[in-house]
């Protein structure tokens, strides 16, 4: 076994966190390094950047345990807002989108309902679902990544718009299969729920609308 | 004069400008004309403002057709915002392009008010395909085209931006548009006071952190650990990083390779300046609209009017009914697919 750390080179430069693969101590992983925005005031960024990658990393450990594949951490720097957590080998849902045929994106996005369904039931909201926080691997196992925006709740109104907030991005970006998908998530997302649960399941489904209609521009005859 | 061009006259009357622009079906710029509500105190009233517009609309077409160097007879087509806005002042824009249609027998086009600021600066700043961000006293927005439609990524959940910073401003006792006040401000101060950053997913919300600002002023540690210049420079500094983050996600959702800021509140030093550095960061071309076109005006309206017109022709009467709450991810945009 190696006992060396090589960033070796930037795979990905995200919105928020530049992403270099490497090896950490003979391991396959992913640096994701949030580099610091100088577009903002330095407090605020210091301030977001640590709050984010403490959210991020204990998230993904929490998670671990609840049968959901999420990379397995490997070292925190907190100081340095770094995660080097394992690397997945596979493609973004985003870029499958435009392959897969639709019965095998609904088989997907059914796992995801279910996914997301129990990360709701144990009190924990993703914060932004989207088809590019996904990945597939090879052998189709689904990975959620990217827990910045992660929190812990257990309100029904927290849950819904983290469904909305999915929605949102099916629609502007996978507009032409938004009906199929989301409907075979939102499938998987009540078959989790038993019998006593199914209500409250009901209900978070029920106030995505509600928080739909109180958005902007929404007309009267639309408004509950 | 120009008889060998055809015209488009487009009026803008969403909320408190009225504007009159004059363009050609190629995209040149004859004529604008704005005339702008001001408040004397309070924020904008819908009614005073339909007032002003009844009053001064006849005057503001004369002043842009004599810029233009043109008759009204010389107009070949109408065009005016049909959505979305303040409803009495989207009536007097309707009721007048009615009228002129009617009277010069020629045809009338409705125009989205947010697709028409995406449209002007694609064709001001000769883009293609941006990602655009839209803020202004009335709308936040983060948009870009995807299937056939401006696809809204993100916007505000409550407040827009404009708004917020304009109502923040009249708290403190300034006039009426605060935003340029604030940015003024801000300028004199470094010092950052944390305040409530709420960034989901793609969405902002911006009331929380002008309830926390406004909290600042009234506190007792108020002019003795900070003042106002530092509790404004705190406000500005949030929104527009909450703003340029925004912009930034979805830059890297969408992979367009364009960025373009429009609106009223495009005209902030600081927050062209935050947003260019993210399109810097990810090798994207950055445009902001020219001033006068990046507000509310009547080029923009002309212009959208023309590229609908070429494509379905003109509007019936019966279809120009005002639609005050129109979102523009509803719209297809036949010129671009």
């Amino acid at each position: 076994m190696s006992h060396e750390i090589i960033k070796e080179k930037l795979v990905q430069k995200g919105a928020e966190a530049s992403l270099y693969r490497g090896l950490w101590f003979g391991k396959e992983v992913i640096f994701k390094h949030r580099v610091p925005k100088k577009y903002r005031s330095e407090k605020l960024d210091k301030d977001i950047r640590t709050a984010r990658t403490l959210k991020e990393a204990r998230a993904l450990i929490k998670i671990k345990n609840f049968r959901i594949n999420v990379p397995q951490v490997y070292e925190i720097d907190a100081k340095n807002s770094m995660i080097v957590m394992k690397y997945i080998k596979g493609e973004k849902l985003k870029d499958l989108m435009f392959k897969l045929d639709i019965k095998k994106k609904r088989k997907y996005f059914k796992t995801i309902g279910k996914y997301i369904a129990i990360l709701h039931k144990n009190g924990q909201i993703h914060g932004d679902i989207t088809t590019s926080n996904i990945i597939i691997t090879p052998n189709e196992k689904i990975f959620l990544i990217d827990f910045g925006l992660h929190d812990y709740s257990d309100s029904i109104e927290d849950k819904s718009v983290d469904l909305h907030l999915f929605k949102r991005v099916l629609i502007s970006s996978h507009g032409k299969d938004f009906k199929s998908c989301f409907n075979a998530f939102l499938e998987g997302y009540r078959e989790e729920h038993d019998n006593s649960e199914l209500i409250e399941c009901n209900k978070i489904i029920k106030n995505i609308t509600v928080i739909e209609t109180r958005g902007r521009y929404v007309k009267k005859e639309d408004r509950l | 004069m120009k008889l060998d061009k055809k015209l488009c006259l487009g009026i803008e009357s969403t909320a408190h400008t009225f504007g009159v622009g004059i363009v050609d079906f190629d995209g040149n710029v004859y004529g604008v004309m704005n005339d702008i509500y001001i408040p004397i105190k309070g924020g904008l009233h819908p009614v005073l403002i339909k007032e002003q517009h009844l009053d001064n609309f006849m005057d503001t077409i004369k002043k842009a057709l004599s810029e233009a160097n043109c008759s009204i007879k010389d107009i070949n087509l109408i065009a005016f915002s049909q959505s979305p806005g303040l409803g009495p002042s989207l009536k007097i824009g309707a009721i007048v392009a009615r009228m002129l249609s009617q009277l010069l027998k020629i045809p009338i086009v409705g125009v989205n008010h947010c697709i028409a600021h995406v449209e002007i600066g694609r064709l001001m700043c000769n883009i293609e395909d941006p990602l655009t961000l839209y803020v202004s006293g009335g709308n936040t927005i983060v948009s870009a085209y995807e299937s056939g439609r401006y696809q809204i990524f993100g916007e505000t959940l409550d407040l827009p931006i404009g708004n917020m910073l304009d109502s923040f401003a009249r708290d403190l006792g300034l006039s009426h548009p605060g935003g340029p006040k604030i940015e003024q401000l801000a300028r004199e101060s470094n010092n950052y006071i944390s305040l409530p950053y709420v960034v989901k997913g793609m969405d902002l919300s911006f009331s929380g952190l002008y309830t926390a600002a406004k909290r600042l002023v009234e506190s007792n540690q108020y002019e003795k650990t900070y003042d106002l210049n530092d509790v404004v420079n705190s406000l500005q500094e949030t929104a527009f990083a909450m703003l340029t983050e925004v912009t930034e996600r979805a830059l890297a959702h969408t992979e367009k390779k364009e960025v373009l800021l429009t609106g009223g509140v495009a005209a902030n030093k600081r927050l062209q300046e935050m947003i260019e550095y993210i399109c810097n960061e990810h090798d994207a071309r950055f445009e902001v609209v020219p001033l006068k076109f990046a507000g509310d005006n009547g080029v923009m309206i002309g212009w959208t009017g023309i590229l609908r017109y070429k494509v379905e022709g003109g509007h019936d009467i019966s279809e120009t009914i005002i639609k005050p709450k129109e979102r523009m991810d509803k719209i297809t945009i036949p010129w671009r697919s």
